[in-house]
């Protein structure tokens, strides 16, 4: 697959560059050759080809996931400019990284061995402990670093072990055959196998940050740079909710895998919503509010129906784009506020800039789920899944949470919309008002038009 | 095309509104928006063929089985006329309120009226779903932005809005949920209303998933107990606010279990009726007295509003000739009615510099002609024959009759409670000594009576002449009722 080796050659690229000093340079490779990968994977339609000795196999749902990370990544290096401006040192590196965790996404769209698949969040995950650490004079963003790669070391090991124990019955890696192993485990359980899949699914459930394994995400997404924050809260969250969708569906879910994953489903929709709602920093609600959003999308990957990958791309992709939207917001607005992330931030926004509270307004309303934007199609897609899959009662507690999530987006709607005595000052130039608008805009008309992300 | 017209040029309005801001000719381009409106509901009524239409059908989201329907029957063409003949006089009303900011008032007032459009052409349950949330949306804005904190009980204008959006979505998304249920349950998973009327369902799920659909109407209107966000957000709001919640938005919810309820769980509803039905009552009732002992105009309104919404729901709930008819009919007279108290409720704020029914008195020999208008609007709340009140209860009177003879007696209750209240009312507010303590004011001008004259004549005329109205709503309940009646 050559967008795949297209991705990692760009990140020894961007390396080099860094170390030639040629910072003015990084953003306008970097995003070429996103593009050009975006133009590889539209060009070269090889979909169903087993690749890399039978390892990596891109079908129409791959092809779509890795389309949108890269499409989201580009909006981040866009950002990137001018989230870096300041920055002189180590500036190639963070874009590298991020590069460098993109290639291991891809793989995770599109693994067909159990191996590839903890290469893939191996490769997703290292560079973003680094990542997570770049602001190298702030204790928070060490604190952060440190916790995740801690705790993601940890749920890697769960995630080897699991491994190696389906590989114990299946005595192979390949999906193929260990789905065949898990149709015959349908009849006849093997205590070993089903273990193995419990392990695999807590590693994964860890980088969506489904509780009860959420504990990282407020902290890290908090501490780390904003940037990042934006990149793991989307595109990581699209590849980890592939990954774990293509796992799900090969174990045929073994009824106390199912009772296991429907548990956490609730508690992660609990969680989330409950806890988000007495957050006042904007981007521990984001963490919050992020958990939420993987409730509703565990709810899809329970569902297993022939749409579930298509649905499931549909609210990841239009969820990250809200997401990376409304955290370049968030930037612009913590600078006028000199470092304040409360979100009283966002107060008169409407009134100083009427455009930007107006594409504020979509995001959060594409967040939250109410009509006419891309987040309520998605939501309604959700249900229609798990009603499909007959989870009635799992829905009807969904439903109540959506209420509550409303609710927190509502309280910074309502920041935005109020006017305060000083206008926050707010600076965007116009790449920023183009990725804001292009956010806002497109939720809408993937909402109006849904028919597009499939 | 007049359809899309009819959903087109508020929205195009309102946009314009909103990008340019012309503060100044705002409202007149508002009022012009909305006088093309109501030519085009109109120019509707006249082709009106007298059966169900269905003007426009364009493939969505083929995948989902969703397409863009939308059309009429004849309760569909009553909303549709009632939402494009009460908003001019709304709009109109905006002239003499002076609120800040009148281009963005006005966007959101148009922006509601796009919405409410929507939901009442609807043909499929997806659609109706996306105009019914989005309607809610500016007027979160408009009572975010020009509510005023209600005194004397918890919360400000911010609280009082958070509540009222709340409240409503979570009714909302339990009809979300029930749609995305019925749409799992019916085999070509569209939407469509005729597809999920003639959907089946077994008893038991009927039973639970009435609550599911009936729950956002009942809070939408609101009924008793799920009223409890009513009378502060309606104290709250900007009067044109005030206005369009009770005016048009709240006739969403009948519009809804007409369109859901009904049809769809007919065992749910003939096992949960009585329930409604006196839920309704009581909550009548309740509103009836409450009303009586309020001390601020506004929120006498309120609760006099919450009353005829009781009664309404419950005619509905009959669920026969009479009580659809009727409910329908009052709907229209509600609205006209609303309007109109409000907009006095406003004119005496003006006068006075108060709502509070304690500071006010003998406002008559000041303001004659003022009092007479509302000594006309009153009329018309208390239900005199010969105003289209009379009619509307006139028929859900009978229609409960033929239910229940207590139910009939509680709704005569309630008629009887709105008279006492009304005209306690009127003396605490017109009649009397004068009081002092009132600044010298002038009587009702040339834009009262240009306000309140046609909404009064109209409420007369009708009130002698019902025919037109119910002859337009004569083919659809028949309609209705006689599936209804093929099920048992």
């Amino acid at each position: 697959m050559s967008a795949l080796i297209l991705t990692s050659v760009l990140g020894v690229l961007l390396l080099y560059l860094g170390l030639f000093g040629q910072k003015k340079l990084l953003v306008p490779v970097g995003v070429l050759g996103l593009l050009a990968a975006i133009g590889l994977f539209v060009m070269d339609r090889s979909i169903n080809v087993a690749m890399f000795a039978n390892m990596v196999s891109f079908d129409r749902a791959s092809w779509f996931f890795s389309c949108g990370m890269l499409v989201v990544t580009v909006l981040i290096f866009l950002f990137g400019a001018d989230y870096y401006a300041r920055q002189e040192e180590n500036v190639a590196e963070q874009y590298a990284l991020m590069v460098f965790s993109l290639t291991g996404a891809l793989l995770l769209t599109s693994y067909t061995n159990l191996l590839m698949l903890f290469l893939g969040i191996e490769i997703l995950s290292i560079p973003l402990y680094i990542m997570a650490g770049g602001k190298r004079d702030s204790m928070r963003s060490s604190e952060a670093s440190f916790k995740y790669f801690l705790l993601g070391s940890f749920a890697s090991a769960f995630l080897l072990m699991g491994i190696a124990l389906i590989y114990g019955v299946a005595a192979s890696f390949d999906l193929g055959v260990v789905k065949e192993v898990a149709l015959r485990q349908l009849v006849q359980p093997d205590i070993l196998f089903t273990l193995g899949c419990f392990f695999v699914a807590i590693g994964l459930s860890f980088k969506v940050a489904a509780a009860p394994f959420h504990f990282w995400s407020p902290d890290v997404y908090e501490g780390s740079p904003t940037l990042i924050t934006a990149f793991m809260s989307t595109v990581v969250k699209m590849a980890a909710f592939i990954g774990l969708y293509r796992f799900v569906g090969m174990t045929q879910m073994p009824p106390t895998l199912g009772n296991a994953l429907l548990v956490m489903t609730i508690f992660t929709l609990l969680i989330g919503n409950i806890v988000a709602l007495r957050q006042s920093h904007f981007k521990r609600l984001m963490a919050y509010s992020s958990i939420a959003h993987s409730g509703f999308l565990l709810m899809a990957v329970l569902s297993q129906a022939p749409n579930t990958a298509q649905v499931l791309f549909y609210y990841t992709f239009t969820y990250s784009l809200a997401t990376v939207g409304l955290f370049i917001l968030m930037t612009l607005a913590k600078r006028a506020a000199n470092g304040d992330e409360h979100i009283r931030i966002f107060r008169g926004l409407f009134r100083a800039k009427p455009w930007i509270g107006v594409v504020t307004l979509l995001l959060l309303l594409s967040l939250a789920g109410i009509p006419l934007t891309a987040g309520f199609v998605a939501k309604y897609q959700i249900f229609l899944l798990a009603i499909g899959a007959d989870m009635i009662k799992t829905t009807v507690f969904a439903v109540l949470m959506a209420l509550v999530g409303i609710y927190y987006y509502a309280v910074v709607i309502r920041e935005a919309f109020t006017p305060s005595e000083e206008a926050p000052a707010l600076v965007v130039s116009p790449v920023n008002l183009l990725l804001i608008s292009v956010c806002g805009i497109s939720v809408v008309v993937f909402g109006l038009l849904p028919g597009y992300l499939q | 095309m007049l359809l899309i017209a009819l959903l087109l040029v508020p929205f195009l309005a309102a946009a314009l509104l909103l990008v340019a801001r012309p503060d100044g000719a705002a409202r007149t381009i508002a009022l012009l928006s909305s006088f093309i409106t109501a030519a085009l509901a109109i120019l509707l009524w006249v082709r009106y063929p007298g059966s169900n239409v269905t003007l426009l059908d364009l493939a969505w989201m083929p995948d989902w089985g969703l397409r863009f329907t939308v059309g009429y029957d004849g309760t569909g063409l009553l909303f549709l006329l009632l939402t494009a003949l009460i908003f001019p006089f709304i709009i109109g009303a905006g002239r003499r309120e002076g609120a800040d900011r009148p281009a963005l008032m006005n966007a959101l007032l148009l922006f509601t009226q796009s919405a409410l459009f929507g939901v009442f052409m609807a043909q499929n349950a997806f659609l109706f779903y996306i105009f019914y949330e989005l309607s809610l949306v500016p007027l979160f804005f408009l009572l975010l932005f020009w509510g005023s904190a209600v005194p004397g009980r918890l919360g400000s204008a911010k609280a009082v809005t958070m509540r009222f959006f709340i409240y409503t979505l979570l009714g909302g998304l339990a009809l979300l949920f029930a749609i995305a249920y019925c749409v799992v349950q019916e085999p070509t998973h569209s939407a469509d209303f005729n597809a999920l009327h003639a959907l089946r369902l077994p008893g038991d799920v009927q039973i639970w998933l009435f609550w599911a659909l009936f729950l956002a109407f009942a809070v939408k209107l609101p009924i008793f107990p799920f009223h409890s966000w009513q009378p502060d957000t309606y104290t709250s709001a900007p009067l044109q606010g005030t206005m369009v919640l009770g005016g048009v938005l709240l006739k969403m919810g009948l519009f809804g279990i007409l369109r859901f309820v009904l049809p769809i769980v007919p065992e749910g509803v003939e096992f949960w009726r009585s329930t409604v039905v006196w839920m309704a009552l009581i909550g009548a009732l309740y509103a009836g007295i409450i009303a009586f002992r309020q001390r601020d105009l506004k929120r006498l309104v309120a609760y006099s509003s919450l009353s005829h919404v009781g009664l309404l729901c419950a005619g509905l709930f009959a669920q026969n000739t009479y009580g659809i008819s009727g409910s329908l009919y009052q709907a229209f007279a509600h609205a006209v009615l609303v309007v109109c108290m409000l907009y006095l409720v406003g004119a005496i704020q003006r006068r006075t510099g108060t709502t509070d029914l304690e500071a006010m008195g003998g406002l008559k020999h000041r303001a004659p002609r003022l009092a007479a208008l509302f000594f006309l609007v009153m009329l018309n709340a208390v239900a005199l024959p010969l105003t289209q009140s009379f009619v509307g209860e006139w028929l859900m009177f009978n229609g409960l009759w033929q239910r229940d003879g207590w139910m009939a007696f509680a709704a005569v209750t309630t008629i009887i409670l709105g008279a006492v209240y009304m005209l306690y009312a009127y003396q605490r507010v017109m009649l009397g000594p004068e009081n002092a303590k009132l600044p010298q004011t002038g009587d009702a001008d040339q834009h009262d009576h240009l306000v309140l004259v046609p909404l009064i004549a109209v409420s007369l005329v009708l009130g002698v002449f019902p025919a037109p109205v119910l002859n337009l709503l004569d083919g659809s309940v028949q309609q209705m009722l006689s599936t209804f009646t093929a099920l048992y």
